[in-house]
């Protein structure tokens, strides 16, 4: 993979920092000299413990925090141009839907801010909601959608301005472990569809190896990229959860987690 | 429909059974009307002149009504600026909190003579007071309790502030504006009601209670009273049914 950035890299990442409070006393490192490079089309996972800066280099790339060093590039230019450009679409752990909108003029926000005509928005958010098998529930407001459902607007939401990339932050974070495995299958069958590049940040090992095609480990303190774990399971289906592989794949990724810690102590031995 | 009206009965049929009760007391006790008068003698007395409660009430609402509308835009123009602006936001809320506990309906012989005591104005003036602050503090409220991830998604859709003013604060603070608004129009009636204790045009509710009470008319000084309560009670089920009919999407808080 080329380390230049270019328009065929979704996201070029080097040499970022971000220390909150530089140089008092309560002084943190939240991210440490981060490198990452996000290939077109490619699924990538942060994960690590609380802490470890996954959710903070994901503000970064969107350019809703600015890093203290380096550089942020996205589809080809710094971040700051790509949010305003709205070269991503972005999904947090809260669906975070406006209860005074319907579903589908929820999904049509980011259509409206581009000012997009009325009726034009209002035929791509039933477009999105059938793809994420809502279009029933158009009308609907979102408080009357379960926890799944609501995500899934959200989903549809960060997809309506047809962004080459799409950010989650922990989406599936507050759902139940049947809605989540559903929820992913459908987040693989959405990508498939549109060949969108994904960084997504999670907690959840499982979730990371089935979903992605490379997970990257981060450690706290400073927070730090510590591994890059690529996945090769092939077409993902319902036997892929009970594969060999898969859980081979689990297990390089829960040793590339506590890899940090054995190292620290085993340095920490060595200067002694 | 029975289900909607369950609310309404038991009240209803404590309130009738109060009022029985009262009657009875004042009949074999026989108690003085300066003392308490009967309930068939407040009712006679307001339902005798009908003409002259419901003119006495519309002279009063509508100094409490003007008093609403100017004390609510001002309201909303001030928290609008205070959120817009900090500067304006540390200048104001300090000032309406310090303002807050000031005694306003004391403020009326004051006003009384910086504005002509014959108009309405002095009236209408205090009642915009008393308004205002309900007003402005439940929409400053309002406008800035918004979620913080609701506000990164507006900056991830490269919103302005004055977009996200629109699209999130705006409506965020509409249930804080009613929140407001249904401590604020009871309050207008009582303080348009009071203000008229302190001289002035003497065709008000205030004016007339005190005048009857005078007059040892204590039956029509008590149908003024209950003329005051509908009133009040008017414009509290106004705003709650603007409230129901604008913001349909805080049903499910409302029901749960």
């Amino acid at each position: 993979m080329s380390t230049s950035p270019s328009t065929t890299t979704a996201v070029h990442a080097s040499g970022v920092w971000k220390i909150f409070n530089e140089g008092q006393s309560n002084e943190v490192t939240a991210l440490q000299d981060i490198d990452l490079t996000v290939g077109q089309g490619e699924f990538i996972s942060l994960i690590g413990p609380s802490g470890c800066g996954k959710s903070t280099l994901l503000r970064v790339i969107a350019d809703l925090t600015q890093p203290t060093r380096g550089d942020v590039m996205v589809a080809g230019v710094p971040a700051a141009q790509a949010r305003e450009q709205q070269n991503y679409g972005m999904a947090f752990q809260q669906a975070a839907l406006f209860d005074w909108r319907t579903v589908r003029r929820n999904v049509e926000l980011p259509l409206e801010l581009q000012g997009w005509p009325k009726d034009r928005r209002a035929a791509r958010a039933m477009e999105l909601l059938e793809m994420v098998q809502l279009a029933d529930f158009a009308t609907h407001r979102p408080w009357e959608l379960s926890g799944g459902m609501q995500q899934r607007v959200a989903i549809a939401r960060s997809l309506a301005v047809d962004p080459p990339l799409l950010l989650m932050d922990e989406p599936f974070g507050a759902l139940d472990e049947m809605t989540r495995e559903r929820m992913q299958n459908e987040l693989l069958r959405i990508r498939q569809e549109t060949g969108k590049s994904i960084i997504f940040v999670t907690h959840s090992i499982p979730e990371a190896v089935y979903l992605s095609d490379r997970v990257v480990v981060m450690s706290p303190r400073p927070g730090r990229i510590t591994d890059i774990v690529p996945i090769d399971l092939g077409e993902r289906n319902e036997d892929t959860r009970e594969a060999e592989a898969f859980f081979e794949s689990v297990t390089a990724v829960r040793e590339a987690l506590r890899g940090h810690g054995g190292g620290a102590v085993r340095a920490r031995a060595g200067e002694v | 429909m029975s289900e909607r009206l369950k609310p309404v009965w038991t009240p209803l049929l404590i309130g009738v059974l109060a009022l029985a009760a009262w009657e009875l007391l004042v009949i074999v006790q026989d108690i003085k009307p300066y003392l308490l008068p009967a309930p068939s003698l407040i009712a006679s007395n307001f339902f005798g002149d009908l003409g002259l409660m419901s003119s006495t009430a519309f002279y009063t609402g509508t100094t409490a009504i003007m008093g609403l509308a100017i004390g609510t835009i001002l309201g909303i123009v001030a928290a609008l600026l205070a959120v817009r602006f900090s500067v304006v936001n540390n200048l104001i809320t300090p000032l309406a909190a310090g303002l807050a506990t000031v005694p306003i309906i004391a403020l009326t012989p004051i006003l009384n003579n910086m504005f002509n005591i014959t108009s309405r104005t002095p009236r209408v003036l205090v009642t915009v007071i008393i308004v205002f602050f309900p007003m402005f503090v439940n929409l400053t409220r309002g406008l800035l309790q918004v979620q913080p991830v609701q506000l990164e998604l507006m900056r991830s859709m490269n919103a302005s502030p004055k977009t996200t003013l629109r699209v999130l604060r705006i409506p965020n603070a509409i249930p804080f504006f009613f929140t407001g608004l249904k401590i604020a129009a009871p309050l207008a009636v009582i303080t348009a009601l009071v203000a008229e204790y302190f001289g002035g045009p003497q065709q008000g509710l205030g004016s007339r209670i005190a005048s009857s009470a005078a007059n040892t008319a204590y039956g029509r000084a008590w149908a003024y009273v209950v003329a005051s309560i509908v009133v009040g009670l008017l414009f509290y089920l106004v705003v709650l049914a603007l409230e129901r009919w604008s913001t349909p999407w805080i049903g499910h808080r409302r029901s749960n």
